[in-house]
């Protein structure tokens, strides 16, 4: 699979998947997207490189850090990094729920302020966004987790 | 004085709590711990004895919403069971530590022995009917725990599992009555668990039962769950299994306390069930298990056993009495309860020092006992002529009045009926028989193998002393111990009015017939012990095809054979068999769901499908068939991809933008994962095997068709309203979750409970790859 084409077309295409990825994420709460579709959308992107390149380029590559190729997959930097993120995703997701029990709501309800900015104008601040990054991080770090462990093998 | 909530709490919470701090004590204190039980039981039965004479309940909620409370209940019968359990605590309690020196593993053994102490106080007490479930099943854990003390032995844990197999299967069989129970209260209008209501107007609850029709089920599951416990016929063989269960044990829990529990709530039911229909089936159970303990316990070789039994023979006695529709049912089943747990605890202790001093239990064994443990003969002989129904003694009274009982329900019945009095009298005459015998392991020769018998230490002797006590009183002076509790006892449990006699008999009358042909001919037949028991070992031979141990040793062979042979067929490690019947029975439960609601099946507009959805899903259509018969991977993972891509546009079509997202950038997903795996997985297809390809064919027609089905059922048929859930959502999204995108405000804020659990999954999906493939490195494979 790692051949040029691949690998010149996942250069080009990456960064484009991983800004579509993120607008969809932040546009979700009022138009199509959301954690969920932004979430599997950056699992894409990643695949992707890895897929063409392999599981170390990121560190390699990318960070241009050592990896220590002797450690078994399960102790693997990239992998402790995406269980990090979906025990972080987790906790987004029990600690935006638990908000509502402290202002005496039910657990799990959302709120939402409109505030007024200078430039932006009038801008939502939804309770529901940080739910949805709490969802967007364990799907990235749940599905990379079991990508990054498969496709090692 | 008024009844208390926080007496009856604190002697029922105790227990527990003691138990609780029991192993971490156990290091620091050693084994005179088990006086600290002993105080403990002390303290119970201390805040018991204060409520005598009260009658009432009090109740503190727990679970408002399902109307379940924290009820508890005192009265005679409440009280006289708690009391004996709590009394008797107090004495096994002490009689163990001293008996248990130096056993191991003392921590979870008095653990066990107070949870159990504070659940028997909780089936005693409690008027919640899932407040006595949870209490009630309590008792058969700790029993299970007691039992099994000796954890490395297989005997132990083979009767361990048979005791628990049978009381909590009955305790099922409760739950079910329970909830039959609490149906008909709620349509009576009275809050559904609140067993004391219910007791207090059973004339409504009667009715409501009978108009539901659960009258019959719910009186014969609830009397199956106490033959289960209280060892009736034919669920009676745990009992003696449990023998193996260190002699405290024996004597405290299937003796005295446990296995009464069922007996105990036959008693409290019984106003609310009482009728031809209840005495058909307790009487006669009661009767039956009478005769056929009694004739095993004559059979037994072993002290312990004949003592188990016994009681077994004993329970029957009480569930006969209370099966009676007479006052004299009540009186003679709560006078024996209060009579059998004094007497039987007694002996069950006196077996313990025989045991522990002779160093044998076996019968033919021992002999002319009274030379070397005087003492500990006295109490015998006061505990076994009380078994044996002799007057004065005390179990005379309380047998003579099961006599009345029988004698009174065979003259108001006649024909059949008769015979309830002659197998009373049967089974009495082979009670008076093994008592005799047992007694004669203190008189009669001494056996030559016997070897030299130490005096038994005092604290072995006091609490049976203590128990031969009580039953002198009893004995001597019924009437003081009936005032004090057990007609107030009777009056909780009878229909009518109640007023309890004992004595020795002034006229001639059918009953004391009985008594006098029992005694007489228990006499007359002792000399010939072991010719009968010759004669009974040719029966018992004879019918051994038939014996309950046979009939459970078979069943669960059978299911143990069929459940390794299912687990072979359904789980034997390939992927695709787990898959294969995970879809089937979800078919089959999804078809079972429809079936059972009877649903009609809409027929599928036709007509007014557009062109653009008619030629997107017929690509589909054909990629699925390209699908199917692809020769390799590439070929069906691109087939697949064109299938996932064709719903996708299906769902554009239909103006559904979120799904269809999801759609395109799971199925990019999957293509990419195939990619990545493309490499490892043969290029091609292996050899299809006929069977297994008609096997696959048939799953997924059936697969296709529920979902067909499915989406029939739940679509909305065209031009009608959307529903009430859909159309809250639509006009709350905006001003209650601050977004246009409904879909994803559902997500977030009205369903976010789903999505949570969604994210769990996904994370637990990630945990199980790391945990498999860590243990596969580390070795840990099979």
């Amino acid at each position: 699979m790692t051949t040029v084409i691949m690998r010149t077309t996942a250069r080009v295409v990456v960064p484009i998947i991983l800004v579509v990825a993120i607008s969809l994420f932040l546009q979700g709460h009022n138009l199509p997207g959301g954690g969920f579709i932004g979430g599997v959308l950056t699992v894409v992107a990643f695949t992707l490189v890895y897929v063409s390149y392999n599981l170390d380029y990121l560190e390699i590559g990318v960070l241009d850090r050592d990896v220590d190729p002797s450690r078994a997959i399960g102790e693997h930097r990239t992998v402790a990094t995406y269980r990090r993120l979906f025990m972080f995703g987790l906790g987004v997701i029990v600690a935006s729920g638990l908000a509502g029990p402290v202002f005496g709501e039910a657990f799990l309800s959302q709120a939402f302020v409109v505030i007024h900015l200078p430039l932006f104008g009038a801008v939502e601040l939804a309770s529901a966004l940080l739910f949805d990054v709490g969802i967007f991080c364990v799907v990235v770090g749940g599905l990379l987790t079991i990508f990054s462990v498969v496709g090692a093998e | 004085m008024d009844l208390g909530f926080w007496p009856l709490a604190i002697a029922i919470g105790l227990p527990f709590v003691a138990a609780a701090g029991m192993p971490r004590l156990y290091p620091l204190v050693g084994e005179r711990i088990g006086y600290l039980g002993a105080a403990v039981a002390a303290v119970s039965f201390g805040l018991l004895g204060t409520q005598i004479g009260t009658e009432g309940s009090v109740s503190r909620p727990w679970i408002p919403s399902l109307d379940v409370a924290v009820r508890l209940h005192a009265d005679g019968l409440a009280l006289l069971f708690a009391l004996l359990a709590s009394g008797i605590g107090i004495l096994i309690f002490a009689y163990a530590t001293s008996y248990m020196h130096g056993k191991p593993d003392l921590g979870r053994f008095y653990m066990a022995l107070l949870a159990f102490m504070g659940s028997v106080l909780g089936v005693a007490l409690a008027a919640d009917l899932l407040l006595l479930f949870l209490f009630w099943e309590l008792t058969s854990v700790c029993s299970f725990v007691l039992i099994g003390y000796h954890t490395e032995d297989a005997e132990s844990q083979y009767s361990a599992r048979m005791a628990m197999v049978i009381t909590v299967g009955g305790g099922l069989c409760l739950l079910v009555g329970i909830l039959f129970v609490a149906i008909a209260a709620e349509t009576a209008g009275i809050g559904a668990f609140d067993l004391a209501a219910i007791l207090e107007r059973n004339d409504a609850v009667r009715v409501a039962l009978e108009e539901t029709g659960l009258f019959t089920p719910a009186l014969v599951l609830l009397v199956i769950a106490a033959a289960a416990k209280s060892a009736q016929v034919p669920l009676y063989f745990w009992l003696p299994r449990a023998m193996v269960a260190p002699t405290p044990v024996s004597a405290f829990l299937h003796s005295a306390t446990m296995v009464k529990v069922g007996v105990y709530a036959l008693g409290r039911v019984r106003p609310l069930f009482h009728g031809t229909e209840w005495t058909s089936l307790v009487a006669t159970l009661g009767i039956a298990t009478m005769a056929v303990g009694a004739l095993l316990a004559v059979l037994a070789r072993d002290i312990k056993e004949l003592l188990a039994y016994s009681t077994a023979s004993h329970l029957g006695l009480m569930v006969a009495a209370f099966g009676f529709r007479s006052r004299y049912g009540a009186e003679a089943g709560v006078f024996h309860l209060l009579n059998h747990a004094l007497f039987k605890a007694a002996l069950f202790l006196v077996a313990g020092v025989i045991a522990h001093e002779a160093g044998t239990r076996h019968i033919d064994e021992l002999g002319g006992l009274r030379h070397d443990l005087p003492v500990t003969a006295v109490i015998t002989a006061l505990a076994t002529l009380s078994m044996a129904g002799i007057p004065p003694f005390s179990g005379f009274y309380s047998k003579e009045i099961l006599f009345e009982a029988a004698w009174e329900t065979a003259q108001t019945g006649g024909g059949v009926a008769w015979l309830y009095p002659a197998a009373a009298v049967f089974a009495s005459v082979f009670t008076v028989l093994y008592s005799l015998r047992f007694l004669w392991l203190f008189f009669g020769d001494r056996p030559d193998g016997l070897g030299s018998i130490h005096r038994a230490p005092g604290a072995l002797v006091v609490p049976p002393a203590v128990l031969a006590g009580a039953l002198l009183l009893v004995s001597v002076r019924p009437s003081a111990v009936i005032d004090l509790i057990v007609n107030d006892a009777a009056r909780a449990t009878a229909v009518g009015v109640v007023d309890i006699h004992a004595g020795i008999p002034r006229h001639v009358s059918g009953p004391v017939v009985m008594s006098v042909i029992t005694v007489s001919a228990g006499f007359a037949c002792f000399p010939f012990y072991t010719e009968i028991r010759g004669i009974l070992e040719g029966v018992s031979t004879a019918t051994a095809r038939v014996h309950p141990t046979t009939v459970y040793r078979s069943t669960l062979g059978t299911v143990d054979r069929t459940s390794r042979l299912v687990g072979s067929r359904v789980q034997n490690g390939l992927i695709r068999t787990y898959v294969w019947w995970l879809l089937l029975s979800a078919c089959a439960l999804t078809a079972a769901g429809y079936a059972s609601t009877a649903v009609g099946i809409p027929a599928p507009a036709m007509a007014e499908t557009p062109v653009a959805v008619v030629l997107v899903l017929s690509v589909a259509v054909v990629a699925a068939i390209a699908v199917a018969s692809a020769e390799s991977h590439v070929t069906g993972v691109l087939t697949l991809g064109i299938l996932g891509f064709m719903i996708a546009i299906f769902y554009i079509l239909g103006s559904g933008a979120d799904l269809a997202l999801t759609q395109l950038v799971v199925e990019t997903l999957l293509l990419l994962i195939f990619l990545l795996v493309l490499e490892e997985i043969p290029e091609f297809y292996g050899e299809l095997k006929r069977g297994r390809a008609l096997r696959d064919a048939a799953l997924s027609v059936v697969v296709g068709t529920t979902a067909f089905v499915s989406v029939l059922l739940a679509a909305p048929e065209r031009g009608a309203d959307p529903t009430p859930t859909a159309v809250f959502y639509v006009t709350n999204a905006v001003p209650e979750g601050g977004g246009a995108n409904v879909v994803n405000v559902i997500l977030t804020d009205f369903r976010a409970f789903d999505t949570l659990g969604e994210s769990i999954v996904v994370i637990i999906a990630a945990l199980s790859v790391l945990v498999l493939l860590t243990m596969r490195d580390r070795g840990e494979t099979q």
